[in-house]
């Protein structure tokens, strides 16, 4: 799901900084964030533009961070929309809801704590490739 | 692009399948969800009627009593309402007021009885009021104007739980529930009413009624003031019911009507 690869340069302690920082705003952001899913892809999306005529690595990290937050808030808004039908309106509960948010939780997790470790690892100067996020990235982001 | 593509798919198919896979096994059960809600709402309207029981006068007069259940039976039985899953208090109280509590507590106030010119318009408002608990609006509008875990702390009896539930007992009858609610249980009390065969006219001409008194005595019509835009309520349901047939029976006679005013006169 994630790897560790050589970059095409090897980036500078202030460029590490701030690749890792937008990892890092993207975890501040999941717990600002919750329940509303948005609010992470904006802060994300704000530092992404803060970034985006920074140093290849920097924009290629906030760039992953960025793409990683699109996933997730599908996945979040449909359960935030479905509990809000169950709490408000004539959904009920039922065996699927629950096993949505369970599913989603460990989606959450997961990519929790991969921020988590990615952060570390980038602010070390190690380039970390995700699982999808990675490829696209690189289709995206060109030095 | 390819290589996206194919991850893409591997990571959706994985979060499918995961959800699949989970969704197999019984939660409701496993979690025990239906009950909790369940006990939350019995708790909920038996702790909210302890409350009112000691501020109000509750009567349990036969002769007051049992016209008012024969209405509320009639309703029941002719619109498959399980009537004894339905609580009702007859509360001494000259305020125009009813209303329905977590756990199907119905409670009307002397007031209101008094206030209605024949059997049809107490009917209606029997009827709105089974509306709301039918729909689950009681609940409804507690959980979305204080929170599920609110009302789940407040009847576990943690600390604070006793002002809590008071203050909660204040939302439940002292708010107004919103348009689309109230429409709801307007209509559900019409059908209720054309089932059995009770006309419901005259419980559009209550709420004109009611709506016009309200605007010298304010305080005094509860049952109109929390439930806002009675006249354009009155007029929906004469639209309702304007191509409809509707039969015109009595449920209790006009002589057991009469007394039924004469005895809660004679309580207060």
């Amino acid at each position: 799901m994630i790897r560790t690869s050589a970059f095409t340069y090897s980036p500078s302690e202030h460029e590490t900084e701030k690749a890792s920082n937008s990892y890092v705003m993207s975890l501040v952001a999941v717990m600002a964030g919750l329940p509303l899913p948005i609010v992470n892809l904006i802060a994300t999306f704000i530092f992404y533009l803060g970034n985006k005529r920074r140093t290849f690595f920097v924009r290629w990290h906030c760039t992953q961070a960025l793409l990683s937050q699109i996933s997730l808030l599908a996945m979040n808004s449909f359960g935030f929309w479905w509990t809000i039908g169950i709490l408000f309106y004539d959904e009920t509960i039922s065996s699927l809801y629950i096993s949505y948010i369970i599913t989603i939780f460990l989606f959450n997790l997961t990519e929790l704590i991969a921020t988590i470790y990615t952060a570390v690892k980038t602010r070390n100067g190690i380039h970390v490739e995700w699982w999808i996020y990675g490829a696209l990235t690189n289709l995206i982001c060109k030095p | 692009m390819g290589k996206v593509i194919f991850q893409l798919i591997i990571a959706v198919a994985i979060f499918f399948l995961t959800w699949f896979g989970l969704s197999k096994a019984d939660w409701i059960n496993t979690l025990n969800v239906k009950q909790t809600t369940k006990t939350t709402e019995e708790k909920l309207g038996d702790l909210f009627w302890e409350i009112y029981n000691k501020a109000e006068r509750e009567i349990h007069r036969k002769k007051i009593i049992n016209p008012v259940d024969s209405l509320l039976s009639k309703i029941c039985s002719e619109n498959k309402i399980d009537r004894s899953t339905i609580k009702l208090h007859i509360v001494m109280n000259s305020e125009v007021n009813a209303y329905t509590l977590p756990n199907r507590h119905l409670v009307i106030f002397s007031g209101l009885i008094l206030s209605c010119k024949n059997e049809e318009e107490l009917c209606g408002v029997l009827g709105h009021e089974i509306g709301h608990m039918e729909n689950d609006h009681v609940m409804k509008k507690l959980i979305k104007e204080v929170g599920l875990t609110v009302l789940i702390s407040a009847t576990a009896g943690s600390s604070g739980g006793g002002q809590a539930i008071k203050e909660l007992a204040k939302t439940v009858t002292s708010t107004a529930y919103d348009r689309e609610m109230e429409h709801e249980a307007d209509l559900s009390s019409v059908s209720y009413l054309i089932n059995a065969g009770i006309n419901p006219k005259p419980f559009a001409d209550f709420l004109l009624r009611l709506s016009q008194e309200t605007k010298h005595l304010p305080k005094q019509f509860f049952w109109v003031t929390t439930h806002p835009d009675s006249e354009e309520r009155a007029e929906g349901i004469y639209e309702f019911i304007k191509d409809k047939k509707i039969d015109s029976t009595k449920v209790i006679s006009d002589n057991t009507w009469e007394s039924l005013l004469n005895y809660l006169e004679d309580e207060e």
